[in-house]
């Protein structure tokens, strides 16, 4: 009975539920299996077979296209995540709300990075790029407890550091609070900051972001997105820099990488 | 039942049923061999993306936290490299800035390579089991406070070296430490292999500091 037929014994398999096909040859109502309305075995032959492929195709579709949909998603779910994942650390910080885009501004001052010696001038406060030292502030997340020189830390920001500032006499809870973010980490630095319009201001090279309040989440959103990433030069150190506080001196331009005993 | 239903149709209609059937089929499968090419090449696009650690991972974890602890070795190093008079920790110190500062760029570009962010948003440590406790103020197992560190860059002669090696020890140990877990809690090659060279350096160094620091006290 089956010789013929193995070929498309596979198409059959599903047959079972169409009800349909049972119905030409529905010669023999008498039987009682439930599908079996077509247990017609010498039922009427030419139009039953068409009818019999017809509906056979509609098993292995559905579990064809069940699978399709799951494999999709499972796909179109990493596509997604990976697209997420490798968005870009600009596109991260332009997601936070007052973080303010100094590259987009192509300032030549503030785009300048060349190293000068002596007192300079920024455009903005806290500076965020420009000419600096040649001596670059210490930034193995180091806390200091009193104002650093503009100059050594402009520097820091070009190898890519996140400087934490703060309004000087800032009270000493939300300081520590502050200080959490910074100690332990590099390309981390965390200075008072005399002047200072907001409790805190953070910024890498080009970019910064200020706000009242030390828990503010958008601190901790910041300095995950740029933290290295921002760096100007990919693999600069933040150690062997200079490591006192205070206004830039003769003594800290360009030689003293580690200014012996101050 | 499959029989009962394979056998009209086979028996009774050889010739003029399977034509039909056969070209819906012939639709069917190729549709399917088009999604299934789809699919095929979706999925090797991905499987690279699938395969790498991804950002809370034991690895990502490890070559953040172990950058950073680098990082550190590396300025210990350098202080003693330009302050230190005693050849030999002159040139232990050029060792291992050199080499850190190289395994630094090896764990950096990995994770560049893996799509993920050189930093994390983790507290140090936290990729390692039971570990939380041993971050003190921000800093990894061995790593020197703040003011060990401001100690050092004041001190000079045999009190640098002292200092230097006792510090560079404590540092080892604590990185010898991470690298072991990390070797055996990863299952990256790559990462096992630089984890284990992290060890077999590292504790060699450790008899070499040993030996400094026996010499320079006896001087």
């Amino acid at each position: 009975m089956s010789t013929p037929g193995p070929e498309r014994v596979p198409s059959t398999v599903k047959v079972g539920k169409t009800t349909g096909q049972g119905k030409p040859p529905a010669n023999k109502p008498g039987t009682s299996r439930p599908n079996a309305g077509k247990t017609g075995k010498k039922g009427r032959k030419p139009v039953a077979p068409v009818k019999v492929s017809g509906g056979r195709n509609w098993g292995p579709i559905a579990v064809a296209a069940a699978v399709f949909v799951v494999a999709a998603g499972i796909i179109g779910y990493g596509v997604f995540a990976s697209v997420q994942g490798s968005r870009d650390w600009t596109d991260k910080l332009a997601d936070i709300s007052g973080v303010v885009n100094y590259r987009a501004q192509k300032n030549a001052q503030i785009d300048d990075r060349t190293h000068k010696d002596g007192a300079l001038t920024y455009v903005t406060s806290p500076p965020v790029g420009g000419a600096h030292n040649a001596t670059w502030q210490n930034c193995m997340g180091d806390v200091y407890t009193q104002p650093v020189a503009n100059e050594h830390a402009v520097h820091s920001l070009e190898h890519g550091a996140v400087w934490v500032t703060y309004k000087q006499g800032l009270a000493a809870d939300q300081v520590a609070v502050l200080q959490k973010k910074v100690e332990g980490k590099d390309y981390m630095l965390m200075s008072p900051y005399a002047g200072l319009d907001k409790n805190v201001s953070v910024q890498v090279w080009g970019y910064q972001y200020k706000t009242d309040d030390v828990n503010d989440k958008a601190i901790d959103d910041f300095i995950a997105a740029a933290r290295v990433k921002a760096s100007m030069e990919p693999g600069a150190a933040c150690s062997s820099g200079n490591t006192s506080t205070g206004p830039v001196t003769g003594a800290n331009n360009g030689s003293t990488m580690n200014p012996a005993g101050s | 039942m499959i029989s009962d239903l394979t056998s009209p149709d086979a028996g009774t209609a050889p010739g003029e049923g399977p034509a039909p059937n056969r070209s819906r089929f012939g639709y069917a499968a190729v549709a399917l061999l088009l999604a299934g090419i789809v699919l095929g090449a979706a999925i090797g696009l991905l499987v690279p993306r699938f395969r790498t650690p991804g950002t809370d991972s034991v690895e990502a974890g490890f070559l953040r936290d172990m950058s950073t602890h680098h990082a550190q070795a590396v300025e210990m190093a350098m202080i003693a490299h330009a302050g230190s008079d005693t050849p030999g920790i002159v040139t232990l110190a050029a060792d291992i800035a050199t080499t850190q500062q190289a395994q630094i760029g090896y764990m950096q570009s990995w994770l560049r390579d893996w799509g993920l962010d050189p930093t994390g948003r983790d507290q140090p440590m936290a990729w390692m089991p039971d570990a939380a406790g041993s971050v003190v103020n921000g800093l990894m197992p061995g790593m020197a406070t703040p003011e060990q560190l401001a100690s050092l860059r004041k001190a000079t002669g045999r009190d640098l070296d002292v200092q230097f090696l006792t510090l560079m020890r404590a540092h080892h140990l604590g990185g010898i430490h991470m690298a072991q877990e990390a070797e055996k809690l990863s299952d990256n090659k790559d990462v096992d292999w630089l984890a284990g060279s992290m060890v077999a350096a590292q504790q060699g160094e450790i008899q070499l500091i040993d030996d400094l620091l026996e010499q320079v006290r006896a001087s």
